[in-house]
């Protein structure tokens, strides 16, 4: 039957759930705040509410949300990622109007949410975890607590907000004095960002590689896992390049890391999709951070190695169906690659280029070539959201065929307007180390002339340069 | 008869120059378009002509050499060497010829020894003939380039400067000529240079005639200029003297103020029973065909004054000067003016100063004194430097007479006999530290400069900086047609502009639409190979060398920095401010949080750098700051 579905979300990622609601042969329905007026997923869905002004405040806003999803009558919500996508409140709100939440129950997102709590279900179920404290009391005992912590397992540490996820709210610190001014800091933060202050400290496990796997759990507790993945290419703890399957070659440790992966969503009564993450330490030891109750940007690398439409499986898993496949259905083929590519300009502190507007886009094609975008030549990037312009995801058969696909396909990538990452992602993929495999989180710190490059421009587009400038300015200034 | 070519030793050369019944003509493609367009004749219009050019069989084609290598890296973003280099790949066989300023090089002033040698031996490489000339005819300002000509093996064209007066005698010239073949040897070809195209056919043909009766087996070169439009004459003159070598120019491009034409030189001379040697008509014909098209493109750069002008008897300024003279008067709005410079100030200025060659850089000085005496009213009232360096002999001796004593006191002051005591005369320039200076063009263009590189910068400095970084933004524009690099306004829209790069792919441009954002941003759409690309254009940014004011520079990281550890806290990033943490008054401790700027979702505390008090706070809550944006002011405790 067909069934109402709304994407709490914009950007690249309700396009990416419209097309799936829409393939499935539901209704889909968009909502906005008014800078994405002109944005691609309101063209897009079968219907779209407009919320308020915004900006980022009505995309947050439960109630409003929640209204329009009962004045369109839908029958469920994909929160996609970022703005609800991980607030319990939301879902319960979703579930007390009898709606579909579609993610897993708003106590398992409480209880994952709170990073205090998912530790403690994890060390119950024998699950291997970075030392850590509760959250923090409030005030000067939480400081004491925290200088306590560090004082037996020494600096560095992290700072994280109980709440928090996606690499936000998150600081490293290495000294006291940092420790005391950081947090409340961080507690604002947490408050503006999560509505909630409470933070805590883990132990900082140095130059990790960043390895997580994605599950799928059915209403019935059938949960299988679609393999792992590597986001280790990080700045800021913000994941800038992400691969499927993971590159380390003790084949029998990857697969540990996935059994426990489907013990960890087991022990939490995981429903619906998730990804687990784990820290992978020099010796590899493996540690499990967190999961993330939500579909991640960097899905489509999985579904390209496996070849299940995760947001697909989502939905229909919510709508109450069981899992379609089990674990041995599930196989992973060759190699996947994900880059973002931002609006940032790399060299400047990957500043954001919001505001200006994509003059020129044009995008590759190809053999194992995916792109989930949602900008289009003329398009203004609003300053207010993040600047994920599009996801260039490739596949293929081996681990160099993959790369050989991605240097030809951002060769061929042409945006003009904004600066992009672009040009990075070509020093990156050029790097040995990145070619060999042989990276961890602090792969952008001890690369840091990846960022020294220059933009190359041909002769016939110098030339062009200057009749564009002869054009404009009715005369040669250079032969005046 | 046979036809000289690259290649051949100097004394070969010379003796076929010396055996030849006929005569020879050189092609003054430079100094026509020194004279006639402003130097712009590009090296793509000297590259379609090259091979009709090749087989006419001229003497020489003078391609380099007078102000075209300023020129050349200031207005046409050329290499001069390179320039060579192409055009000696399509002219395997003809000989160039360049004209040097003695000490002065390429430039207006002295130049030190060592870089002149440098200068003259990395040109020497691609430049078979040098004529070489001081405009004051003081020898020994030329010996320097001598030198370096002859050691190189390639052919020295000395070269008298041609004026009248009645100082200007026979005895005079000859006498000078000996002092030249004093300093070089019998091997050289004389030029005789009038550059003014001074004189009658008669004084040519008597002047070519005293050196030749004198000097039996000297060559003759006669060069000048048609700005009377008698030049014709003086050439045949100055050939039934004896003279084998003249100068003339491509009939599709010539004008008023260069040479004459070939084929009427060549016709007229027939004659007289004058055959020019090794040329081939049809091709000279042939060459015009081909640059016939082109002269449109120039057109801006002809002189606005049409015709010719037989007052340069009276005032006497060479080639090319004639004509900007009367566009500099044009722009400097004294065009009325003008009959009083030229033909009473400027003639009076040129023997009240000793009635020397009206040619680079003298007739600058003529020129610009005269103005500047008719402008001002108070003749010599207002020296320019280079008056100053004349009157104290730093160019070299008056050839005739020094100036009266009240020019000196006028220019000078009442002290001017001290001044002449003290600074007078001559002085060796100190060479300059070549080393020194390769490095400091190292760190100009941020790569290791070649020799060539470094001699356009000895002699240009700034311009040949400018130039290099012209060719790394916009790549070797000498592809392009005047057609395009000269163009008045703006494209069609979907106008195709087709060229071969300096690697030799084939590039296609299609003009596409312009539009301009409500900051004034204008975005030039153009398809390139096919592809569209997008340029952007700022309001206030001004290009090239017409300069302008610029947009106030941004403080850099270092310099945001900076300013913070002194109190005053500006925005490291661009960002909004989430909250302001102090008030005005407020003590605050080193680390105490000033203001919380948000960026992509991050806070970012800005900390106090001393323990002092809070003095201004500009930043708002809720604002949106740029880098380098004031925050908050904070001054040290005592």
């Amino acid at each position: 039957m067909k069934k109402k579905i709304m994407v709490a979300n914009r950007g690249e990622i309700a396009l990416r759930i419209i097309r799936a609601i829409q393939e499935l042969g539901h209704i889909s329905v968009a909502i906005y705040e008014t800078p994405d007026n002109e944005a691609q997923h309101i063209r897009t869905a079968d219907e779209a509410l407009w919320l308020g002004d915004g900006p980022r405040c009505d995309y947050l806003n439960i109630d409003k949300v929640i209204a329009a999803a009962r004045k369109a009558g839908v029958d469920a919500i994909h929160p996609g990622y970022g703005f609800l996508a991980e607030n319990p409140d939301f879902a319960k709100a979703c579930e007390d109007n009898g709606i579909i939440f579609i993610g897993p129950p708003s106590e398992v997102i409480q209880a994952l949410g709170d990073k205090v709590t998912a530790r403690r279900i994890m060390q119950e179920a024998g699950i291997p975890l970075v030392p850590g404290t509760p959250s923090l009391a409030a005030g000067e005992e939480g400081v004491r607590q925290a200088v306590e912590f560090c004082k037996q397992h020494g600096y560095p540490v992290m700072l994280k907000a109980t709440a928090g996820g996606g690499g936000r709210g998150i600081r490293r610190i290495d000294d006291e004095k940092q420790l005391r001014a950081e947090i409340p800091v961080a507690r604002a933060e947490a408050r503006a960002a999560f509505n909630n202050d409470a933070v805590f400290l883990e132990k900082l496990v140095l130059t990790p590689k960043h390895i997580e796997v994605q599950i799928m759990a059915d209403k019935d507790g059938n949960t299988v896992h679609l393999g792992s993945r590597d986001c280790s290419i990080q700045r800021r703890n913000q994941k800038l390049v992400e691969i499927a399957p993971s590159l380390i070659k003790d084949q029998a440790l990857v697969d540990k890391i996935c059994e426990t992966a489907v013990k960890a969503a087991k022990a939490s009564n995981y429903f619906n999709a998730g990804t687990v993450e784990f820290l992978v330490d020099k010796d590899l030891n493996y540690y499990f951070m967190e999961i993330n109750t939500r579909v991640q940007v960097e899905h489509t690398v999985t579904e390209m190695v496996t070849g299940i439409d995760i947001v697909r499986t989502q939905i229909k898993l919510a709508l109450g169906k069981p899992l379609a496949f089990c674990q041995e259905d599930i196989q992973v083929r060759g190699y996947a690659i994900e880059v973002r590519i931002n609006a940032e300009d790399p060299q400047n502190n990957f500043m954001p280029e919001g505001g200006k507007t994509v003059s020129v886009y044009r995008s590759p094609g190809g053999y194992g070539v995916r792109l989930d975008g949602f900008v289009y030549q003329g398009y203004t990037i609003p300053e207010v959201y993040d600047s994920l312009l599009v996801k260039l995801t490739v596949h293929g058969f081996s681990w160099n065929e993959t790369v050989d696909r991605l240097r030809r396909c951002l060769n061929n990538f042409v945006i003009t307007g904004p600066k992009t990452t672009i040009p990075f992602y070509l020093r990156v993929i050029d790097d040995p180390d990145f070619k060999k495999g042989e990276f961890n989180t602090s792969f952008l710190d001890t690369h840091p002339h990846l960022l020294d490059y220059e933009d190359e421009e041909t002769e016939g587009n110098k030339l062009a340069r200057l009749i564009a400038e002869i054009h404009y300015r009715k005369q040669n200034p250079y032969a005046v | 008869m046979e036809r000289i070519v690259h290649g051949m030793s100097v004394n070969e050369t010379l003796a076929n120059l010396r055996q030849a019944t006929g005569y020879y003509v050189t092609n003054t493609a430079r100094d026509l378009s020194q004279s006639d367009y402003k130097n712009r004749i590009l090296l793509h219009t000297d590259l379609l002509a090259a091979k009709p050019r090749e087989a006419a069989g001229f003497f020489s084609l003078e391609i380099t050499g007078g102000a075209s290598i300023h020129v050349d890296i200031l207005r046409k973003q050329v290499d001069p060497f390179l320039k060579l280099e192409l055009l000696r790949e399509r002219m395997p066989k003809t000989l160039f010829q360049t004209l040097c300023r003695g000490i002065n090089l390429f430039g207006y002033r002295p130049y030190p020894q060592n870089v002149i040698r440098l200068v003259v031996r990395e040109f020497a490489k691609y430049v078979d003939v040098w004529r070489v000339f001081d405009f004051l005819n003081h020898v020994p300002n030329m010996v320097a380039v001598f030198e370096e000509v002859q050691k190189s093996g390639k052919i020295l064209e000395p070269a008298v400067c041609f004026s009248t007066g009645p100082e200007h005698t026979n005895e005079f010239y000859v006498k000078k000529v000996g002092e030249i073949l004093a300093v070089t040897g019998e091997q050289i070809i004389l030029c005789v240079k009038n550059h003014g195209g001074l004189g009658t056919p008669k004084r040519i043909g008597d002047l070519v005639d005293a050196i030749k009766q004198k000097y039996p087996e000297i060559v003759i070169h006669y060069h000048g200029h048609n700005t009377d439009g008698n030049d014709v004459g003086r050439i045949v003159a100055a050939v039934q003297a004896g003279a084998k070598i003249v100068d003339a120019s491509d009939h599709a491009f010539s004008g008023y103020y260069g040479p004459p034409s070939i084929l009427t030189v060549v016709n007229t001379l027939s004659e007289y029973g004058h055959q020019a040697v090794g040329l081939d008509e049809a091709a000279v014909v042939e060459t015009s065909e081909v640059l016939r098209g082109e002269r449109q493109h120039y057109e801006f750069f002809e002189s606005q004054f049409k015709g010719n002008d037989p007052t340069v008897q009276i005032h006497k300024l060479p080639g090319g000067a004639a004509g900007s003279s009367f566009e500099q008067a044009s722009k400097g709005g004294f065009l009325d003016k003008m009959p009083a410079i030229l033909h009473q100030e400027l003639p009076k200025v040129q023997k009240e100063l000793g009635n020397f060659w009206s040619v680079t850089p003298g007739s600058q000085i003529l020129w610009t004194t005269a103005v500047s005496n008719v402008q001002g009213g108070d003749r010599y009232g207002n020296p320019s430097g280079d008056l100053k360096n004349l009157l104290l002999g730093k160019y070299g001796p008056f050839p005739f007479y020094q100036p009266e004593e009240w020019i000196y006191e006028k220019v000078f002051g009442a002290d001017w006999r001290e001044i002449i005591e003290k600074e007078g005369g001559m002085e060796a320039i100190e060479d300059m530290d070549i080393d020194h200076e390769r490095r400091e063009l190292a760190k100009k263009i941020g790569a290791e400069p070649t020799d060539q590189q470094l001699v356009s910068y000895l002699q240009h400095p700034n311009d040949a900086v400018a130039f290099f970084k012209f060719e790394e933004k916009f790549g070797k524009s000498y592809v392009l047609p005047p057609s395009v690099l000269f163009r008045r306004g703006a494209f069609r829209l979907g106008e195709v502009i087709k060229f071969r790069d300096h690697a030799g792919k084939e590039h296609v441009i299609e003009i596409g639409p312009q539009q301009t954002d409500e900051d004034g941003t204008t975005h030039v759409y153009l398809n390139v190979d096919h592809h569209q690309r997008v340029f952007e254009f700022e309001p206030e940014a001004t290009a090239g060398n017409g300069g302008g004011a610029a947009a106030a520079p941004k403080l850099s990281k270092q310099e945001i920095e900076d300013l913070a550890k002194a109190g005053d806290l500006r925005a490291p990033f661009g960002a909004n401010v989430c909250e302001i943490s102090v008030a005005v008054g407020q003590e605050v401790k080193v680390g105490d949080r000033l203001v919380i700027l948000e960026a992509m979702k991050m806070q970012t505390p800005i900390t106090s750098p001393m323990d002092g008090k809070v003095q201004q706070i500009t930043a708002k809550v809720g604002a949106a700051v740029r880098p380098g944006d004031e925050l908050v002011k904070v001054t040290p405790a005592d």
